[in-house]
């Protein structure tokens, strides 16, 4: 034993897995089906890329002005005018939506099925469906905006107040039944006053969406900006579209920075 | 003490009962201001907007009769067409998120400040920054007449966007991982890249992947929406048949869509589970969202948009 060298011991590898193997070949074949589908190639995008293009000419004379034009101003307005109405109403109503979506707040068993399917479907429509849908239905205006932007903040404040919901403390719900407080009393002074800081930033989270959202609602003609957007589209007038592009995007950076750090206050 | 703790001052009376003692109601300043400022500004909106609020009692029924509308023109022929056009948004979507993850996830490494140095993670984070700041609509909308009325236009658009979104999902999982493979790798004497090899790689790897596919049911959202400008999938036709006024078309392109999404979803969802568990599902509860932080999480579960 002396002179022989000391035997190293590797721990054994783990067998591979058929898991991982049957997904990644899934993977590789599912980029191939995919890329061929939408017709991938890398020259197409180096030579796009490498001509001069209207778009990238308009960013090099971009009109910063644009945004304090008249029309360009009101069109900002009603999009900050849309996303509080739509966050407001939007945020009231995912409560007891919420709340009727979970075990606690909601003992019966088929409607909380029910509501959690609705939800399910809520939430698999992207908000710019939405505005298409209300524009079909109510016509074209800030109306279909608006309500577009309340599904789409249904749907996001749903989702996190369900997991919020998860994971509170059950004390304060025993000692509210102990007390003999009815189902509601109980919600409201056990359930709500443990998620209202979480929920009152994901208010703010939710405008902030909300704000950007109603930048593209125009494009199917559900007010905002987003119609000055199509407008200059159509127009292909490049260097106003991408004046105005990035003027409401520095609005956004601000508004989001500052939401941040209010979240953080409130939390 | 317990009796004067009750109440100072009502201790020490004559009867059994002791007077119930109510904690004060906690003032915040802050979240009052806060409550304020909105009230005003939702006061503002509500008077200056231009729309009839009259109109809204009518929604409801404008509702109604668009869906009976819709189901009356449904044509089943369409079917495969829709179906079809569903699968060339979820194509993008894949593709968009691969575009992504193959720039992200190397980048995410750089921006993670137990593997590089301050300077350097917050440049990289400000350029995710500024990726994830502009709606995938946008972007849709300036490539559109570079690539024409291709789907390619949507993929770099989906792409562009998620370099951002992932990478700021990722380098926080990075930057919560163990020390103790990394020092286990220094002291054998690895090479920079052999540490991120073996000390790095392997604790984050489930979780990335399940963010990659996260992104992709996040994506398949935006996708599909991505044709009203353009850029190709089933937003396209729905678009048209919005503009156009066909009904039924607009209400099956609807339930493609959503059918579509949810389908994905449950299968993306199933998959991404059983990788965070591992093969002997011991972590079954563990979420790779219960990782990051409030403020990324939130953003991580937002559901589909195109903003």
């Amino acid at each position: 034993m002396t002179d022989a060298a000391p035997q190293i011991s590797l721990p054994t590898r783990p067998k591979r897995s058929i898991f991982a193997i049957c997904v990644g070949i899934a993977a590789v074949a599912m980029t191939f089906v995919c890329a061929s589908t939408v017709g991938f190639s890398f020259i197409e995008i180096w030579e796009n890329f490498g001509r001069t293009n209207p778009v990238a000419q308009g960013l090099l004379d971009i009109r910063w002005g644009e945004m304090f034009s008249e029309r360009s101003r009101r069109a900002f307005l009603e999009t900050l005018q849309l996303a509080v109405l739509g966050t407001a109403g939007g945020v009231t109503a995912s409560l007891p939506l919420s709340l009727w979506s979970t075990t606690i707040g909601n003992p019966h068993r088929p409607s909380r099925y029910v509501l959690r399917v609705f939800m399910n479907i809520i939430r698999s429509i992207p908000d710019l469906l939405w505005a298409g849908l209300f524009v079909l239905g109510v016509g074209i205006g800030a109306l279909a905006g608006l309500l577009a932007l309340f599904f789409f903040s249904l749907a996001v404040m749903s989702k996190l107040i369900a997991d919020t919901l998860d994971g509170i403390d059950i004390g304060p719900i025993e000692a509210a039944h102990a007390a003999g407080a009815s189902h509601t009393q109980m919600l409201r002074s056990a359930v709500v006053p443990q998620i209202l800081p979480a929920f009152a930033s994901f208010a703010l989270y939710d405008f902030e969406l909300n704000l950007r959202a109603s930048a593209v609602l125009g494009l199917v003609g559900a007010g905002g900006i987003g119609t000055r957007l199509a407008f200059f589209q159509n127009q292909q007038r490049w260097d106003q579209l991408w004046g105005l592009v990035v003027m409401f995007f520095l609005v956004v950076f601000v508004v989001e920075r500052l939401s941040v750090t209010l979240r953080r206050r409130l939390v | 003490m317990t009796a004067a703790a009750t109440r100072p001052g009502g201790g020490g009376s004559a009867t059994d009962r002791r007077p119930v003692v109510l904690p004060d109601r906690a003032r915040d300043n802050f979240r009052l201001g806060l409550s304020l400022l909105f009230a005003i500004l939702l006061v503002w909106s509500w008077w200056s907007v231009d729309l009839k609020w009259s109109r809204l009692l009518e929604a409801p029924a404008d509702m109604w009769r668009l869906a009976r509308v819709m189901a009356r023109n449904i044509e089943l022929s369409e079917l495969g067409e829709l179906i079809g056009l569903m699968w060339d948004s979820i194509s993008m979507a894949w593709v968009g998120t691969l575009i992504g993850g193959v720039f992200a996830l190397p980048l995410a490494f750089l921006a993670a400040e137990n593997l590089v140095g301050r300077p350097v993670a917050w440049v990289v984070r400000q350029l995710f920054n500024v990726f994830r700041a502009v709606p995938e609509v946008i972007l849709a909308l300036l490539f559109v007449p570079v690539f024409g009325l291709s789907p390619m236009a949507g993929v770099l658009a989906l792409g562009l966007h998620s370099i951002g979104s992932l990478g700021k999902l990722c380098f926080e999982i990075i930057e919560n991982i163990q020390r103790g493979p990394i020092e286990a790798a220094d002291a054998v004497g690895a090479t920079r890249l052999q540490r991120l090899r073996w000390g790095v790689i392997p604790q984050v790897a489930p979780e990335l992947t399940s963010f990659l596919l996260y992104r992709f049911e996040i994506n398949i959202r935006a996708s599909s929406v991505l044709g009203i400008v353009g850029a190709g999938g089933i937003g396209t036709k729905l678009a048209e048949s919005i503009r156009f006024k066909e009904f039924g078309t607009a209400g099956l392109a609807l339930i493609v869509v959503v059918v579509g999404t949810i389908a994905v979803d449950t299968v993306s969802g199933a998959i991404r589970r059983r990788i965070v568990a591992g093969p002997d599902r011991s972590s079954d509860d563990i979420d790779p969202l219960d990782q990051l932080s409030p403020e990324a999480r939130i953003e991580a579960e937002t559901p589909g948009s195109a903003s």
